[in-house]
């Protein structure tokens, strides 16, 4: 499943919750999905579709003008995803069993709450008010009709509901660097204007009307250039501002010469914009304003020689008031959308581009440019929390001094710096994918393409940080803002390739990372045969245990023992292998998997109270990874290990028990010859298994685990970063544990049962030699007590007799064939079942490798022919249950030993006679 | 704690083919003559504990025991330049050194007598060794020592170590030529009785092909016994090398022989190997794949047994392994199966699942060799009883004659009646019945029908 498909899962049923639908109707659920898949159309903003949108709404609603208002200052906000929202909004004008469905919900809800619904709730509920809880509930149920309706944005739809709320809640947990409060304090320490602080206290001001024209122009332009830089003038005041970011106004002395005083109305603005901005610089950003500064003096020159005139004051002025409107109309944004770092580039971004085709662009462009050098840094840094914070960083530089603006990345986690390491060892299962996320909303608009480069830049570099070393980028230029977004690009592409280079080199050179993998495959792959059975040997014993029996310090000391002492010695990485009990065998731990999100998953809760497992089902290696070798041997591919090699373990084990069978039954061939009758049967079944059991565990070594691995090394050769190297490996371990069928919980099933038949039986064997070995040492033996005697040969004669007589009564029993009989034909059912079923399988997927188990196992044809009698009465099954649904005929081909004829029935007291005779 | 294997080498043939063996293995493993590490050698992922044990950092000595009743050829290796390499305690001679005069009766009262001191040594090297996973035995059939000392050794071996595993490898005579000893056939029969009841597996190394496989296919004219026994000691040092060069599996004997053998007494091995040189220089270069390999394996003339193993139609494969040395490409192998079955090179036992088992291995590094595969083939073949059914036949010609009987007489075994003969003779018919039965799809149930044959015939 795409993340786009998960996605539109996920909102469904988020609206489904919402919306108290039952779920019940889990049938609907999926059709609401593939109708939204399939009627899923890309939405596209233009203003035009925007404003039709929202005069319907307005046009629709009691209340057009709030709804009006609420639109700007959403707007001004500069919310993403607004007008998509507006858009299905003004669509859901239109339906109205819609409306009144949610009118009713959206009452029921409010009941629920114990709220009642207030008459113009009706209508707002119309209105985009995506910060209130309501909406978002009476929003959700819109959705049945929009499956119907095939709206394009659905997707969108949940998103901003989401991140509306999300806004409202988490209220920007950013790390903005805090604000002291004696910014706010100090009043004086502004660029802006002081109000009535000094102004009106001087007397000797004159009204203004009482001058001549020409004095009054000059008193006008002396305040002017005063309010330019934000004193008050004597004859024009400031306002005391309403709000923070109020734009300034001014009174001007009401016996000003109207002339006059229409053209200072005029360039009042500039003096306004310039508080504007100047309130905005100091909260947020340092910004000089030298250009501007440079102007005033000069004016003030001007004024000063007396050949300054207001209409050349506001011919002067012309080109700067254009762009200080500009700034403040930034600024402006800035502040009402609360903007922060990303946002605020993005708005930026926008701007510039909206503001294409004017003429002044051109110099705006440049102030910016100017003013604010973007830099791009990978960067990480600690807070005042002393928590880490990792994160790609944009910084907006001025004359060296910096402040953070914003995260654009940020983490999902953040910790305390002395925990760090341990942490990530713990958290190695999700590190990687869960460390770092990145916060759609902040990054700003045109890098929104390399938001994923920039993410793994950032935490490729900061892996190296985490290793102690100093990460450098040698090519970290500034990054000047621009409207061309390749040059971004560019920029982050070095940045992306370099980092990669470096942690790639980190962990291939410095870390050893292939040879580390050399070393797992070792002990998790089975490939040192030699201290696979020589661990085998020594912790024979152990195993049989029961798991709470097992002393894991005794294992562990003779693992060490084993790898000493083998070809594992040569590893320099040996020492890093654990041993590990689960509680869980295999098949458990598989089908726990595999059914995850099936409805068989209840199928397979462990029971705690049949748990009964030795330590051979719950044994498993486990490997010391550290840090950060780490980042590719996690958690998971050491699991995907894990289930390997448990796997392989047990079939070793099943051969090793049969293996032990034989030598235990060697002692037959000195029996004589009629003897045989009672171990043939058992023989060639041992056989069998044997077959099974050893081409098995060839197939999965030398057919599934070599070739994968030989080409998962020559891809390694060549790749250039870790998230490849992370999915090549991945890919590596999903084929092995897919082609030697752990995938398949129908093979794997049955594999286990013919596992558990094989051993059953050789457990059955070895204890029906232990007990004839007891009765032969019944008799006095002991090779010491006929050494040398001349009797000694007639004597072992003789024990020999006894001992297969002994063994031919053990035997002889109906009861001994009649289990070697069922044993034969549970391994028969089971084996002739796998092997249909793989034949089955692989007639569907061509590319799988299983059918060579096919060919392996029935090299010479033996299995063809109950094969075929298989899928022959398996046609004629489905024949006759398509025809009369009756034909139940369940007769799997069975035993193949007991073909045998009639009249060569075992007779026990002939047989003794027989063989009376043939020991003479 | 590897699965040791100790080898004991018994009588003149058994110590020639021993030591070449263990020059084979000093060769693979980097070990000097003198048993010392070579410089190049000490990196080596290779598994030397199996077969040597270390006296100190850098001896290596092999788990061996010689032992012989007459010092030519033992005073021979202790004149080599590897007289160092063996510990000198588990070299026994006789001590009146006169040997056992080709009579398997003189070979096995002698050993009898020596019991004390043969097993003295190898109790000794038995506790010298972890985890012992077994013996290898090597003898003739034909003379004195090899096979009168073996079938002693033999039947004490597994009384005293019932679970241990005995393989052996066990030098069938020439039958092409006319042999110096005029009792082959009574030897060889009692050694068969004693390696059908007391060994778990037989290499058979005929030395009637192996003689005509020098003749044939290296162009030797009169091989010498050396280059015979060179032969041998790649067939040998090959079978082992899963052992010695560990991978996923196969690396214990008892993987390698439990598959081969699913029936007790049908232990019998034959070997084939590819590409067959003496001399490395000679060999023609050629670029060998891992079909190649196997189909000729398949090939009668690549076999190390004198047996016709196509003319007889109904003789069949009851299992194969083949050990494929070199660079090999594991998805060859697969494909090499395929063709195999497809074109039925290899005719199966129809009693039960068969197949050829492939076992991957290493070669040694430290030497070079023109080829880049080479492989061994171990088969379980049912058409290995004409050669028993050969010495039987030859053995019934002799023993209707009684010839030859009175130095047999004269040893303890024998000295009131020959019955020891016929019980071996019956043995050994039985055995090649059971080959026969084999053949046949209702083998399983062959113990039964003898058993009330003979039931009726009482």
């Amino acid at each position: 499943m795409s993340d786009h498909e998960f996605k539109i899962h996920h909102d469904v049923s988020e609206l489904m919750k919402q919306l108290g639908i039952q779920s019940t109707d889990a049938v609907g659920a999926e059709v609401y999905t593939d109708m939204l898949q399939k009627n899923k159309t890309p939405y596209i903003t233009t203003q035009v579709s925007s404003h039709q949108c929202k005069r319907k709404i307005a046009e629709s609603t009691k209340t057009p003008i709030e709804f009006l208002a609420k639109y700007d200052e959403l707007k001004a906000k500069n919310l993403r995803d607004l007008d998509p929202f507006v858009f299905l909004l003004s669509k859901l004008v239109d339906e109205k069993e819609v409306k009144e469905f949610l009118e009713k919900h959206g009452r029921e809800k409010a009941e629920a709450f114990g709220m009642t619904l207030l008459p113009h709730n009706k209508i707002t509920s119309e209105l985009p008010a995506p910060g209130t809880r309501m909406t978002q509930q009476e929003l959700s149920e819109l959705r049945d009709r929009l499956l119907k309706e095939s709206v394009p944005t659905a997707t969108t739809r949940s998103d901003i509901i989401r991140k509306a709320l999300k806004e409202k809640e988490v209220k920007r947990n950013v790390n903005l660097p805090h604000q002291p409060d004696w910014l706010f304090q100090r009043p004086t320490l502004t660029l802006d204007f002081m109000v009535g602080v000094d102004g009106p206290q001087d007397q000797n001001i004159l009204p203004l009307g009482s001058l001549p024209s020409a004095m009054q122009e000059q008193a006008v332009i002396d305040d002017i250039l005063c309010c330019m830089q934000g004193y008050e003038g004597k004859y024009i005041l400031a306002r005391a501002l309403t709000e923070r970011f109020a734009p300034k106004e001014f009174m001007i002395d009401q016996s000003l010469d109207t002339s006059l005083q229409e053209l200072v109305k005029r360039i009042l603005p500039l003096c306004s914009n310039y508080s504007t901005v100047v309130r905005f610089i100091e909260v947020n950003y340092s910004l000089s304003f030298q250009d501007y500064m440079v102007l005033v003096a000069q004016l003030e020159h001007q004024m000063r020689i007396g050949s300054l005139t207001l209409q050349k004051l506001w011919f002067y002025i012309q080109p700067t008031m254009r762009t200080m409107e500009i700034l403040a109309l930034v600024a402006n944004s800035v502040n009402r959308g609360e903007c922060i770092g990303g946002t605020v580039l993005s708005l930026l971004h926008d701007k510039t581009s909206s503001l294409i085709g004017v003429l002044i662009i051109e110099r705006v462009v440049e102030i910016i440019h100017k003013k604010y050098s973007l830099g791009i840094f990978l960067y990480t840094f600690i807070s005042s929390q002393n928590h880490w914070l990792a994160s790609l960083i944009l910084r907006f530089w001025r004359s060296g001094s910096t402040r953070e603006l914003s995260m654009t990345l940020t983490q999902s986690i953040s910790f305390v710096k002395q925990k760090l390491l341990r942490i990530i060892s713990l958290n190695l299962f999700t590190y990687w994918e869960q460390h770092y996320t990145i916060c759609q909303e902040r990054i700003p608009v045109f890098l929104q393409q390399v938001a994923d480069k920039i993410l793994n830049t950032g935490k490729y570099l900061n892996v190296v940080r985490l290793c102690g070393q100093d990460v450098k980028c040698p090519n970290a230029e500034e990054i000047v803002f621009t409207l061309k977004e390749r040059t971004y690009y560019d920029q982050i592409e070095k940045a992306y390739s370099y980092a990669s280079k470096l942690l790639l080199d980190l962990l291939m050179e410095e870390k050893d990372l292939m040879a580390r993998i050399k070393s797992v495959k070792h002990y998790f792959l089975l490939d040192k045969g030699d201290f696979i059975v020589q661990f085998m040997d020594m912790t024979e014993e152990e195993m049989k245990e029961g798991i709470e029996n097992i002393v894991v310090n005794r294992l562990e000391s003779l693992l060490e023992l084993a790898l000493r002492t083998s070809t594992a010695n040569i590893d320099p990485y040996k020492d890093d292998l654990r041993v590990n009990l689960l509680p869980y065998d295999l098949i458990t731990m598989m089908f726990k998997i595999l059914s995850i999100e099936t409805n068989m998953e209840k199928d397979y809760r462990i029971d705690p109270t049949d748990l009964n497992l030795t330590g051979l089902e719950s044994f498993s290696f486990d490997y010391v990874v550290k840090w950060p070798v780490s980042l590719v041997l996690n958690r998971k591919a050491l699991t995907r290990y894990q289930m390997l090699f448990r796997h392989l373990f047990y079939t070793k084990h099943v051969e090793r028990q049969l293996c032990s069978v034989w030598v235990g039954n060697k002692m037959a061939k000195t029996y004589s010859i009629q003897s045989t009758r009672w171990y043939s049967a058992a023989f060639a079944l041992r056989q069998r298994m044997l077959n099974f059991v050893q081409n098995f565990e060839y197939y999965m070594m030398f057919e599934v685990v070599e070739p994968y691995w030989h080409s998962f090394q020559a891809k390694m050769e060549t790749v250039s970063n870790i998230d490849e190297v992370l999915s090549i490996h991945t890919n590596f371990l999903n084929d092995c544990l897919k082609d030697c069928m752990l995938m398949h919980p129908q093979l794997l099933k049955i594999v286990h049962k013919l596992m558990m038949v094989c051993v059953t039986f050789s457990n059955f064997i070895q204890r029906l030699s232990m007990s004839t070995q007891l009765g032969g040492h019944a008799s006095p033996t002991g090779s010491s007590a006929f050494q040398g005697k001349p009797s000694r040969k007639e004597f072992t004669e003789k024990q020999k007799q006894v001992l297969s007589q002994h063994v031919d009564d053990l035997v002889s029993s109906e009861n001994f064939e009649r289990t070697i009989g069922n044993f034969d034909s549970n391994f028969s059912r089971l084996l002739i079942d796998l092997l249909g079923k793989i034949r089955e399988f692989s007639s569907a997927n061509c590319d799988s490798k299983l059918l060579n188990i096919l060919y392996r196992l029935d090299f010479n044809g033996f299995y063809t022919e109950k094969l075929e009698a298989m899928s022959a009465q398996r046609a004629m099954m489905e024949m006759s249950l398509q025809s009369s649904e009756s034909g139940s005929s369940d007769s799997h081909p069975t035993s193949f030993t007991t073909q045998r004829p009639e009249n060569v029935r075992y007779v026990p007291g002939l047989h003794k006679q027989g063989q009376a005779q043939s020991g003479e | 704690m590897p699965r040791e294997i100790i080898t004991l080498q018994l009588g003149q043939c058994g110590n020639q083919i021993g030591m070449e063996f263990w020059k084979q293995l000093c060769a693979e493993h980097g070990i000097s003559p003198e048993g010392i590490l070579e410089e190049y050698a000490t990196e080596g992922t290779d598994r030397k504990d199996v077969f040597f044990y270390q006296a100190d950092d850098e001896h290596y000595i092999p788990r061996a025991v010689l032992l012989d009743l007459e010092p030519r050829v033992i005073n021979g290796i202790m004149n080599s330049p590897y007289s160092n390499l063996y510990n000198p305690e588990n070299i026994y001679l006789s001590k009146h050194g006169g040997g056992a005069g080709n009579n398997w009766a003189s070979g096995y009262s002698q050993a009898e007598r020596l019991y004390d001191d043969i097993f003295d040594i190898i109790d000794r090297e038995a506790d010298g060794s972890d985890s012992l996973e077994g013996f290898v035995l090597c003898h003739s059939i034909a003379g004195g020592t090899g096979s009168g000392m073996g079938s002693f050794l033999l039947e004490r071996l597994n009384d005293r170590f019932p679970k241990k595993l005995i393989q052996t490898y066990s030098v069938f005579p020439n039958l092409d030529e006319m042999s110096d000893v005029v009792v082959q056939p009574y030897n060889s029969i009692l050694t068969l009785k004693r390696l059908t009841q007391n060994a778990d597996c037989v290499v058979v190394l005929d030395n009637t092909a192996l003689h005509r496989i020098a003749a044939e296919r290296l162009h030797i004219e009169k091989p010498s016994f050396a280059q015979i026994n060179q032969l041998v000691s790649v067939v040998m040092s090959t079978s082992t090398t899963t052992l010695r060069y560990p991978g996923y599996m196969n690396n214990d004997l008892i993987g390698l022989i439990a598959s081969l053998i699913p029936t007790p007494r049908l232990h019998y091995l034959m070997t084939g190997y590819t590409p067959l040189s003496t001399d490395p220089q000679v060999a023609s270069v050629r670029k060998t794949t891992v079909l190649d390999v196997m189909r000729r394996l398949l090939q009668p003339k690549n076999m190390m047994v004198s047996t016709p193993v196509h003319r007889q139609a109904n003789h069949c494969y009851i299992s194969i392994l083949n050990i494929i040395q070199g660079e090999v490409d594991p998805t060859q192998v697969h494909k090499s199966l395929q063709r195999i079955r497809e074109r039925k090179l290899a005719q199966f036992i129809p009693w039960g699942p068969a197949s050829i088992q492939v076992a991957l291995s290493r070669k040694s590094p430290y030497i070079q060799t023109a080829h880049r595969v080479s492989g061994l083939m171990l088969a379980n073949h049912t058409s290995i009883s004409s050669l028993f059914d050969r010495t039987l036949r030859q053995y019934d010609k002799l023993r209707k004659r009684e010839a030859f009987m009175d130095q047999f007489k004269k040893e303890a075994v024998f000295k009131d009646n020959l019955d020891e003969f016929d019980n071996s003779r019956e043995v050994l018919q039985q055995l090649v019945d059971e080959y026969g039965a084999a053949t046949r799809p209702d083998y399983l149930t062959w113990g039964t029908q003898q058993a009330s044959a003979s039931a009726e015939r009482s």
